[in-house]
């Protein structure tokens, strides 16, 4: 039951909050007090899950062909994924009260992270895809929002817009992959789903049994499109950093737990019929392998410190998702014998690879400390470019400690949260890889990611704390920090900042001992490979040393991106794409309309024009008082009530 | 419940003058206020009536509802209620307070008698007693700005729906004199079994002149030019009201009665519904009248609860009752929001800088930012049920060797959805947000528009000399108390689908029963 108090009591702060947004005071405890016990309770619920369990609440609905159970479930890695969710977003919404302290429309705020999370809790325990398309698109409605904060600014109302359509566009992706998926068998539920779609098809000489391969992999295609648009994957990536116009509390909430790691949960509840589709899995394969080095390099070459963790964001979404498209196809398997059938709708999970989900439970906590981090150091050096932060980590130890502590978990250092989970990524793809598939292609992606990812985490670390001077070279830097610097937050007292040390300090140490997950066997993981931990830490040391000899003489990342740094904070210009994209869809709507005002509405007036026409031409012959005309007209209406009495007779 | 509204309206229009405009707010208050609890009560005790009415004819007055009516009965005597609460606001000029009020009440008394009417003959009467006091709304009490073109509008709504209903019409009479009865549950026994050639013409009649009340593509240009001019009740009750009245004729007659005519054009008609939903969305891109905006957004949501009941299936027939309820509680809010900004304003021309309703007036921001959301189907918002479920339906049709056509039909229809957020956020990023004018100059990036010191923002936003542009906004009175309860609907409606559904399942197994 813990499951459904989750998302309905997170949903009711949310509209509690709301409308008691004229007392401040009242918001400011409720929010993270009801945050805080929903942590406790996802928790304790963490705990206590053994076997997966199916919740129905809500009535279904029958429609006849189509059956929707709108049921919920959890799972032992569910349950973890649920706690990390409220753990972050609690620590979010305590840490916003210092932030956003001075921020008319801080209720507002609140209210929309506590519906965000409760859209998550949703998109977590759905076992009902329609289910599922609620929480995924309230999500994506609540970002907007959150991208969309600080209104004033042109920069966020803009990120926000785009954020929203780039999603949205790929929903359209998500949207017809649910219905092709659902309607062939008549019902959204996961289980009944599942069993159909994860049925091998075994063809001999005689003809195919099981569902069709190609609409298997057409639906499956359909879905990931949607979870590489959610979760910022090529192509679709370019709308993430953008995103970091909103309060750094809302992309911690965006980047940590929520929207981007939701299509990790839902491509891992479908994942036993994505084990038999090897064309979709290769497009995730493929995408994702793209994804992650793309990401990290430009991570390297961000001159805006937030930007950067954003692309990291991006990175390391793709290394979780990856794991689903190179993990081994389920060994226990016999061939034959369908892995869903017969059972309840919870055992399918049981054979997720677990190491998609361990990787966005580590990463869950690591960046949310990594961001909530920034924001401190953000404020006390009045921005988040390079050049503002030089040195603003020597300011406040507290904030430096934890930021190195994020970096060294994002840089997957063995023994941290990030170490663990990233390695029992590549372990996975080793073992995948053996199979063929895209398992060689991730692996290979994973490698080459692991070192950049140090050589990045690196560079962060030495500007901040001011072990290299970055402020020498190349004036785009200067020239970029104008636009993307927060000037709300200077105002913001640095001081008083109890609750968001106290934030920090948690969220550190749980990176620090995440990794316990692990020993818990939340999710389903069989150990580590040594050879591959050795492997690991040889190529971050590679990575790290990299970044060191760059910054010998400067800011490594803009050593390394030179000139280009303009590029890079474009990211390589997609936005640009974007609009190229977008034109001609506006120029398509601008002639649609010129047709439906000249042509499609030209027949009306033509019709009242003749109608009219019509009229003057009775009416003339009608005042011709001749004998002659009128005489005329009485034949003619003779003849034709002759001729239609004739062919009528007849 | 169908004759208070009536009997009053057309009182209160015979009064005119005489009567002091705040008895008459009162008179048709109260009017309002019985028809919704009558609603309610025939909403639970689903009585009927049934007398001889012109017995030469065999035309019967016979009244009852079924699941299918249930929902837009209540819709209806609510939205009446709120229309004539929203009037005490605001009275338009053109005539007594008096008229105007008999005129909505005439309209909400016609839909529910068109809901509620169990023959077919009776049917038609009602459909078209809406339309002059529809007609007097639009031209007398339109938009006070335009004398000629609220004319113009009213000529065409008039004209234009006449054609139709002249089409429906002769449909219904080739309908009765081929079944030798008007009754419609007794066409529904006898009406299938016509012979092909007779229930093609007959489907082809009735939905062609259907279509256009819906309104559906390319019979649509009547609503834009009625919606914009008319006043904001007027507005409310054509697209909560009259739209309503003809998706329900469509579900009531070709889809139920003559249903082998019907599936022989249902490709045509989901072809011009999908065509609808995209070419609504793209001129929804480009248009610079919000209200003319909502109003082809209308066409959009209408083109997908058309395309719903084109699939044939039990979903879709769902689908399509549910949208075309949402459609009524979204286009009503946001037709009231809209209006009040009209009314405030002078105008609402997206092709000029407003200022940021968020920030100038939050209440009314909120309830446009809600409308906008459920408009672009957001899930947990009234919008979201039937546009999901269309697709759905449209993916697994009950129309034999169409399952292509069908099938493309879904895609677009869910480039449909797509497009309704672009336009939804394009008029949150105008006038709830924003403060940019419609179309920056090109090559000129959206980074370089912003060198606005962020501190002095707020001032510059609330003192733009922008002359009426500084008028409060803000939604106050009775205003907000309608806006409040059309959102209390639209939330509702997402949050809580299956009591529609459940309460016109048995109505549309029954209607689907009568096809082959």
């Amino acid at each position: 039951m813990s499951a459904l108090l989750l998302i309905v009591v997170s949903a009711v702060i949310g509209v509690v909050v709301l409308l008691t947004r004229r007392w401040a005071v009242v918001v400011r405890a409720l929010a993270p007090a009801g945050s805080g016990f929903l942590a406790l309770l996802a928790g304790g619920a963490m705990l206590r899950t053994q076997a997966p369990e199916t919740i129905s609440w809500l009535p279904s609905i029958d429609l006849g062909g189509l059956f929707l159970p709108l049921d919920l479930g959890t799972s032992r890695p569910l349950a973890a994924i649920s706690f990390v969710v409220a753990l972050v977003s609690a620590a979010v919404q305590i840490y916003s009260t210092w932030y956003l302290r001075d921020d008319e429309r801080y209720p507002v705020f609140a209210a929309t992270v506590a519906l965000f999370t409760a859209a998550m809790f949703l998109v977590v325990h759905s076992r009902d895809l329609a289910l599922t398309l609620v929480g995924w698109e309230v999500m994506g409605w609540c970002s907007y929002l959150l991208i969309g904060h600080w209104s004033r600014k042109e920069s966020a109302r803009r990120a926000a817009h785009k954020a929203f359509l780039v999603t949205r566009l790929a929903d359209v992706g998500f949207v017809l992959g649910v219905v092709g998926l659902a309607t062939s068998v008549g019902s959204t539920g996961y289980a009944v789903v599942l069993r159909l779609w994860a049925e091998p098809t075994v063809c001999d000489a005689y003809g195919c049994v099981g569902p069709n391969p190609v609409l298997r992999n057409t639906f499956l295609v359909l879905i990931i499109v949607g979870v590489l648009g959610k979760s910022a994957q090529v192509p679709f990536q370019d709308w993430l950093p953008d995103a970091m116009e909103g309060p750094t509390p809302a992309s911690a909430l965006i980047h940590a737990a929520t929207m981007v790691a939701a299509g990790t949960v839902v491509l891992a509840g479908l994942y036993p019929a994505l084990a038999q589709a090897e064309v979709a899995r290769w497009v995730l394969g493929i995408a994702t392998s793209v994804t992650m080095v793309l990401a990290a390099l430009l991570a390297m070459g961000q001159s805006d410190l937030k930007r950067l963790l954003a692309w990291s964001t991006v990175s390391q979404v793709a290394i979780m998702l990856s794991a689903l498209a190179a993990a081994p196809v389920i060994l226990e398997q016999q061939p034959g014998e369908p892995p869903a059938v017969g059972v309840p709708p919870g055992p399918a999970l049981a054979i997720v690879p677990g190491a998609a989900l361990f990787h966005l439970w580590s990463h869950a906590l690591f960046k949310s400390l990594l961001f909530l981090a920034i924001g401190l150091l953000g404020v006390i050096a009045g921005g988040t470019t390079a050049a503002l932060l030089r040195g603003a980590g020597m300011r406040t130890r507290l904030g430096r400690s934890a930021f190195l502590i994020g970096l060294l978990s994002l840089a997957g250092v063995p023994l941290v949260v990030g170490g663990f989970s990233k390695e029992s990524v590549i372990d996975t793809a080793y073992q995948g890889a053996s199979q063929g598939g895209p398992g060689l292609l991730v692996l290979l992606a994973l490698l080459v990611t692991v070192v950049l990812t140090a050589s990045y985490s690196t560079r962060a670390y030495l500007v901040i704390a001011e072990l290299i001077d970055v402020t020498a070279p190349v004036e785009a830097v200067g020239e970029m920090s104008e636009s993307r610097r927060q000037r709300r937050s200077e105002s913001l007292d640095p001081d008083g900042r109890g609750a968001a040390n106290a934030v920090l300090v948690t969220l550190a140490v749980l990176t620090l001992i995440g990794g316990l997950a692990l020993a818990l066997d939340l999710f389903d993981l069989h150990g580590l490979s040594w050879v591959w931990t050795l492997i690991t830490v040889l190529l971050i040391g590679v990575g790290a040393g990299l970044a060191f000899a760059l910054g010998r003489a400067g800011d490594p990342g803009v050593r390394f991106a030179g000139r280009r740094v303009a590029l890079f904070d474009g990211g390589f210009g997609a936005d640009t794409a974007y609009r190229a994209l977008a034109k001609p869809v506006v120029h398509l709507a601008r002639i649609v309309a010129f047709v439906d005002t000249e042509v499609i509405d030209g027949y009306v007036r033509g019709a009242a024009v003749t109608a009219r026409l019509g009229g003057a031409v009775t009416e003339r012959a009608h005042r011709a008082e001749r004998l002659r005309t009128g005489g005329w007209l009485v034949v003619l209406g003779l003849v034709a009530v002759l001729a239609v009495g004739v062919f009528a007779w007849r | 419940m169908l004759l208070i509204p009536l009997l009053v309206g057309v009182g209160l229009i015979g009064a005119g003058r005489i009567v002091p405009t705040p008895v008459a707010h009162n008179v048709a208050g109260i009017a309002a206020l019985i028809t919704f609890g009558l609603a309610i009560g025939v909403a639970i005790e689903r009585p009927s009536v049934d007398r001889a009415w012109l017995p030469e004819l065999g035309v019967r007055s016979s009244f009852a509802v079924d699941g299918i009516s249930i929902p837009l009965v209540l819709l209806t005597a609510l939205i009446g209620v709120l229309v004539v609460a929203h009037a005490r606001g605001e009275v338009p000029d053109g005539g007594s307070a008096a008229t105007f009020l008999g005129c909505l009440l005439l309209v909400v008394g016609g839909a529910l008698t068109t809901f509620t009417a169990r023959d077919a003959i009776l049917f038609f009467l009602a459909f078209e007693l809406v339309l002059i006091p529809m007609w007097v709304l639009i031209t007398r009490f339109g938009d006070p700005h335009r004398p000629p073109a609220r004319a113009e509008a009213g000529w065409r709504f008039v004209l234009y729906t006449a054609v139709g209903s002249t089409l429906m019409l002769v449909g219904i009479l080739l309908l009765v004199a081929s079944a030798h009865s008007s009754d419609l549950g007794r066409l529904l026994e006898v009406a299938p079994s016509l012979p092909r050639g007779r229930q093609l013409t007959i489907a082809l009649l009735l939905t062609v002149g259907l279509a256009v009340k819906v309104p559906l593509f390319p019979l649509h240009t009547w609503l834009p030019s009625a919606h914009t001019i008319a006043p904001t009740a007027g507005s409310v009750l054509l697209a909560a009201v009259l739209l309503k009245m003809g998706t329900y004729g469509l579900v009531r007659f070709p889809v139920a009665l003559v249903p082998e005519g019907f599936g022989i054009i249902a490709p045509a008609v989901a072809i011009a519904a999908v065509i609808s939903i995209l070419w609504g969305g793209l001129i929804c891109l480009v248009e610079r009248d919000l209200k003319r905006l909502i109003a082809y957004s209308s066409v959009a949501h209408m083109g997908f609860v058309v395309l719903g009941l084109a699939t044939g299936s039990e979903v879709g027939l769902q689908a399509a009752l549910y949208g075309n309820l949402a459609h009524g509680v979204i286009s009503a809010l946001l037709f009231v929001v809209v209006g009040g900004l009209k009314r405030r304003w002078g105008s609402v021309d997206l092709g000029r800088a407003w200022p940021a309703l968020r920030e100038v007036a939050p209440h009314r921001g909120f309830l446009l930012i809600l409308g906008l959301a459920a408009a672009l189907g957001l899930p947990g918002l009234a919008g979201f049920w039937g546009e999901f479920l269309v697709i759905m339906s449209a993916w697994a049709p009950r129309r034999p060797g169409l399952e292509d056509l069908f099938h493309v039909c879904a895609v677009l229809a869910a480039i449909g959805g797509l497009l309704a957020a672009a336009y939804s956020l394009r008029v949150a990023r105008l006038i709830w947000v924003g403060d940019e004018p419609d179309t920056p100059a090109p090559g000129q990036s959206s980074e370089e528009n912003t060198p606005l010191a962020p501190d002095s923002t707020p001032h510059v936003l609330l003192t733009r000399p922008s002359g009426d542009a500084a008028v409060d906004v803000e939604t106050r009175g009775v205003e907000r108390v309608v806006l409040l309860v059309l959102a209390l609907g639209v939330i509702g409606l997402g949050l809580l689908p299956w009591l529609a559904i459940d309460i016109a399942r048995p109505a549309v197994q029954l209607v689907l029963g009568g096809a082959p």
